[in-house]
């Protein structure tokens, strides 16, 4: 009984909300778009849970690094008080309140906006290094090719004719490596949720 | 997927059931016909070759290895893409339950927490360890990309790892994670999907998974049949794809 539950329950559970969910959205049957959104539903309701869960494994993770003193536990005081703080504002004004608005726009948008615009320094910096650590044909090519594009995108003048060349390079073999990439993913991505319809995956049991 | 795409034409839905159905129908045969004969030959990929060798790297140093998951979800168009890195922590956590180095896992989205949690306490369970499990190796670190990025480059800076596995949903602020990795100069392995990760990962590592080669590290990591099988099916679905676009190629130029 107990291996029934732990093993063919979980299995059975989602291959068959799988299937009505899919069946829900291929065929036209006001039945199978009813139990396809309740199902929806349902999992929206889960991953709410879920973020409950993420919030304790946060208090969890940084808690016992201040409790311990362990490296960095200054950091994690400042994110478990903020944690504490940033849910006060939506419960007493609502979640379009103007201090829960002001807080996005003055304090979260522009942090995460920061830490955004560091991505373009660690993408240089790779590249950087990409030059030193590994000089083969295809890492010299990959440099040209972002260099040109780059280049291609600023309005410096005499280099006009470098946005042709960029319009070129993402429209025709741009464009051909991405169609064929995602390609290939949408395969994967049927094939890795037919091997749970069919249990052949099975993440989610005590097999 | 209607809502995300707009209304579905009968052609579409024409299209979507056939595939699925001779994938369905491809991966049944294949594992069928696999319980007998050996098992099918797969071209190598550095991104998964050495995975498990790095468990043991990190159990002689004493530390232990960091993957970190993306921030995709359960309940997203990430959904597949989450359960193809998934397969990556599948793979490494016997290997490192054994070795008593259990890996250190970041998500961003907290609906693979428990899905992990309990991938790893089941790795626990099977070796009678189940004392010493801990849930906090699995860490939600925050939902959006860019701080879920900057949370688990702290972990890679500051937590002692000894190589660094990025296997899910990217975008190019993966680049973050991996510039901590760089600086300390740590083996990378990544496996991502969209092609703005992709970019980003090719100047850091050449044990690079791209696009649908994601989706085969469960067969590359474990070797077991399902996976082969179902690698074996992609790829057959693949050539007949290659030769269908083709054909409509040739048969509009012929038509002019």
């Amino acid at each position: 009984m107990s291996r029934l539950i732990k093993q063919w329950i979980p299995v059975l559970i989602a291959a068959i909300t799988g299937l009505v969910v899919l069946a829900g959205y291929l065929i036209p049957s006001p039945l199978l778009i009813y139990y396809r959104d309740r199902l929806i539903e349902w999992a929206v309701i889960v991953a709410a849970f879920a973020f409950i869960l993420g919030l304790f494994n946060i208090l969890r993770v940084h808690g016992g690094r201040v409790v311990r003193l362990r490296q960095g536990w200054f950091y994690s005081l400042i994110l478990l008080l903020v944690a504490m703080v940033a849910w006060v504002p939506p419960v007493l004004y609502g979640p379009s309140g103007t201090p829960t608005r002001q807080m996005l726009d003055y304090v979260i948008g522009p942090l995460g906006a920061s830490l955004a615009a560091l991505v373009v320094f660690t993408l240089a910096l790779a590249a950087f290094r990409l030059l030193r650590v590994r000089r083969s044909a295809g890492a010299v090519f990959f440099i040209l090719v972002v260099a040109v594009v780059l280049l291609g995108s600023t309005p410096l003048m005499g280099l006009e004719w470098l946005a042709d060349v960029r319009d070129w390079i993402i429209s025709v073999p741009g464009m051909a490596g991405m169609r064929g990439l995602l390609l290939g993913v949408a395969l994967g991505t049927v094939i890795t949720a037919l091997r749970v319809f069919v249990a052949s995956d099975r993440p989610h049991s005590e097999f | 997927m209607g809502n995300l795409l707009g209304p579905i034409s009968g052609a579409h839905v024409g299209a979507i059931l056939l595939l699925a159905l001779s994938g369905l129908v491809l991966i049944i045969l294949l594992i069928l016909r696999g319980r007998k004969g050996p098992s099918p030959p797969i071209r190598p990929l550095p991104a998964f070759q050495d995975l498990q060798d790095e468990v043991g790297r990190a159990a002689e140093r004493g530390e232990t290895i960091h993957i970190a998951l993306g921030s995709g979800g359960l309940n997203g168009e990430d959904a597949v893409t989450s359960l193809a890195g998934l397969q990556v922590v599948e793979a490494l956590a016997d290997v490192a339950v054994s070795y008593n180095v259990p890996p250190i896992i970041t998500v961003g989205d907290p609906t693979l927490l428990p899905l992990i949690q309990d991938l790893l306490r089941r790795a626990y369970e099977r070796r009678g360890l189940l004392a010493d499990y801990d849930s906090g190796r699995v860490r939600f670190v925050a939902p959006s990309p860019v701080a879920y990025a900057a949370g688990a480059a702290n972990v890679v800076a500051a937590e002692g790892v000894t190589a660094n596995v990025v296997a899910g949903a990217f975008g190019a602020e993966v680049s973050l994670i991996t510039d901590a990795g760089a600086r300390r100069d740590l083996p990378q392995l990544a496996a991502a999907a969209a092609p703005r990760a992709i970019g980003a990962l090719y100047p850091v590592t050449d044990r690079l998974a791209v696009g649908e080669e994601l989706y085969a590290a469960g067969a590359y990591t474990t070797g077991e049949r399902r996976y082969l099988s179902s690698l074996v099916a992609q790829d057959i679905l693949r050539v007949i794809l290659v030769l269908l676009i083709l054909g409509a190629a040739v048969v509009a130029l012929v038509g002019g």
